[in-house]
């Protein structure tokens, strides 16, 4: 009993039972054969691209801001990649360096713009959205005169941004998302800086009256969403041999349902890496295994929207339980 | 409002008038009309120009105004980029597929947004969830529903409607060849949102809302009732704005309508409407909607790359958030000369 009331006031308990969930009506109602779907990769690969993105936004978010121009951010990773290093063909370092400073430079304009106005970040980053589009489009026609720039990649690039792994379709990203997932639940639950963002997210003020270089830590949380998606960017661009302008505003809201399934608070000052793990998980499974059901993928959308409901609104019980839990014993 | 009243003199003050809300996005109107108008010569300055960005700003600024009042009264509402493609689906499917009468399938249509409205509003005052996220995850909700029920009723995922010529005249008729007459109607709904929000009591509700919603509470304002209306309103406007396109284009879509989601906010937000909810106005959101839509298609009259509108859009949207940050802390601070 105590273990599951403790699990329950876990951020990541709901979505825990959301994926829990999923599994089971996909199983047992919609005739889906698990393990096909364990073997697949289709929504390995699905949950790698968002979960990437997802795990710093998710840390954001705790720290009560917001970032929507990873939308922008993940084409203009890819394109940058391949205008540097397929239509200028400096060697790879420099597409892979320019990729990622373009990332840490947007994050620094967001970070600054957020620390030094009282706007809302939403609408900070959602202008830098808009403006990152039009230069990554317009800019891509002024240098190449197309809107699909061609990459060719040496092997070890290959190996370690865009290559399939086991011998079948499973990118190499998944492994970096696991990476990328350890080094952040080490950064949020093990360091003093993981309390600092949480403390951010409580309540700004205090955290700066406690000593805690609020900026700072806010700039960083921007610089760290904005370059994991032009990081993802890169390595499609690895992967597929291209990079198209189009593409990443579903991105935008795919991610942050991820987030916020993830057990994260939207308002700040709860949540944790696992659950946004298990978040982007979720998602990708929701989305892509449709497939190996009997229902028509249509539906997909319409079982993101309920259990995006059904979990913030767990989220918001199970939270309830665990401000007011006082241990049974005195 | 109250500050209008309580001055009484009709003083002309410079102090006065930076700090009313519209007054920044008239100075971004303003600047850029002139710089389309000398990129883009007598076109742009005529009835082609003005048509063409009229058509725009017309189905953008209705949905724009129910959802500036919604950031006024401190929520948001991202399900309208859901309900548009709904509404022309429903209007299509009922007078199109199932040849009912256009009033049917009209009134569906519309009834698709209250609905939608409805929902959204119930959950928000219902539930401590952030109407950002209730609003998105209804968004997808109503996406997956037109989806699947228009291939499982229809076997596709567009349907064609001809609407008979009182329909059309009234709701996708182009005046004079160029002007949609969602221009009209866009007149009117400012005037409505101008009288919800400036003249009757509903609209000092809604400020109060977003400047304190617990004090507002306690001031014995029905909050509850007053955000799931605003929330009707917008699933409404936005609803219409999808029938409507039903009658113009003669065709429903599943997809699109995506767009309006962030192209209403930011019409919003360039009319100096504070993000956190308690200041704005109904002629500022006019404003912001207009050097929208100005960018939007003079860059096609200006011969310049249409990706570059994107960029003007962006450092528009930034150049307007952190000037009406500064207007609203003058306007806040604000104590008239004379003691």
């Amino acid at each position: 009993m105590d273990m599951i009331a403790g699990f329950l006031r876990r951020p990541a308990a709901a979505s825990m039972l959301s994926l829990v969930g999923v599994l089971v009506f996909y199983g047992a109602f919609a005739g889906a054969d698990l393990g096909q779907l364990a073997n697949a990769a289709s929504w390995l690969n699905y949950a790698a691209r968002i979960g990437i993105v997802a795990i710093p936004v998710g840390l954001l978010m705790i720290s009560g801001e917001i970032d929507i121009s990873i939308g922008a951010m993940i084409p203009a990773g890819a394109m940058t990649t391949a205008i540097i290093s397929g239509y200028y063909e400096l060697p790879m370092v420099f597409g892979i360096v320019g990729a990622l400073g373009i990332g840490v430079l947007v994050g620094l304009v967001n970070g600054i713009l957020a620390v030094r106005t009282n706007v809302p970040t939403l609408i900070i980053t959602l202008a830098t959205l808009v403006a990152m589009q039009g230069i990554v489009l317009a800019g891509s026609k002024l240098l190449t005169g197309s809107a699909s720039v061609p990459l060719k990649s040496p092997g070890w690039a290959k190996t370690m941004f865009g290559n399939l792994m086991f011998g079948g379709s499973h990118q190499v990203v998944i492994i970096w998302w696991v990476i990328f997932a350890v080094a952040f639940w080490f950064v949020l639950h093990r360091t003093k800086y993981g309390n600092w963002v949480f403390a951010m997210g409580g309540d700004k003020e205090s955290a700066r009256n406690a000593g805690i270089p609020v900026n700072r830590m806010t700039i960083l949380l921007f610089v760290l969403t904005a370059t994991s998606a032009a990081f993802v960017g890169m390595c499609h661009a690895i992967l597929f041999n291209s990079a198209q302008v189009s593409g990443g505003m579903n991105d935008i809201f795919n991610i942050i349902v991820s987030v916020v399934v993830g057990g994260v608070l939207l308002t700040g000052g709860f949540g944790s890496v696992p659950g946004v793990f298990v978040g982007a998980l979720t998602f990708a499974i929701v989305i892509k295994g449709i497939d190996f059901t009997d229902i028509n993928r249509n539906w997909a959308n319409l079982i993101i929207g309920i259990m995006l409901l059904l979990a913030v609104a767990l989220n918001e019980n199970f939270r309830k339980l665990a401000l007011n839990y006082a241990g049974k014993k005195k | 409002m109250t500050t209008r009243s309580e001055t009484g003199s009709k003083r002309f003050s410079l102090g006065q008038i930076a700090r009313r809300p519209e007054t920044g996005s008239f100075i971004g109107l303003a600047i850029v009309y002139t710089f389309f108008a000398v990129l883009g010569g007598p076109v742009f300055m005529g009835a082609p120009g003005w048509s063409s960005w009229l058509n725009i700003a017309a189905e953008v600024g209705i949905i724009a105004l129910p959802v500036g009042l919604l950031m006024i009264s401190g929520e948001f509402d991202i399900s309208v980029g859901s309900v548009v493609p709904a509404s022309s689906m429903m209007a299509a499917m009922l007078s199109g597929h199932y040849e009912l009468p256009a009033l049917v399938g009209i009134a569906g249509g519309l009834g698709v947004g209250l609905l939608i409205g409805f929902v959204n509003g119930l959950i928000v005052t219902r539930t401590s969830i952030p109407s950002l996220i209730v609003t998105i995850g209804v968004m997808f909700a109503v996406m997956g529903l037109t989806l699947g029920f228009a291939v499982l009723l229809k076997g596709s995922t567009s349907v064609s409607y001809v609407p008979d010529p009182v329909t059309k005249y009234f709701l996708g008729q182009f005046m004079g060849g160029m002007f949609n007459v969602s221009i009209l109607w866009w007149a009117g709904f400012v005037a409505v949102f101008f009288y919800v929000l400036h003249v009757s009591p509903i609209g000092n509700w809604v400020f109060a809302i977003g400047g304190d919603r617990e004090s507002a509470r306690n001031a014995g304002i029905p909050t509850r009732r007053v955000t799931i209306g605003l929330f009707m309103a917008s699933g409404f406007a936005a609803a219409f704005v999808g029938v409507a396109q039903v009658m113009t284009y003669q065709q429903a879509n599943v997809a699109g309508g995506q767009a309006f989601i962030f192209n209403s906010i930011m019409c919003v937000v360039i009319g100096g409407v504070l993000l956190t909810g308690g200041a704005g106005s109904i002629i500022g959101i006019v404003l912001g909607t207009m050097t929208f839509a100005i960018v939007n298609q003079g860059i096609f009259f200006a011969a310049l790359d249409p990706n570059i509108g994107s960029i003007i859009i962006g450092a528009l949207l930034l150049t307007a958030v952190v000037s009406n940050d500064k207007f609203h802390s003058l306007a806040v601070s604000f104590a008239a000369k004379k003691k």
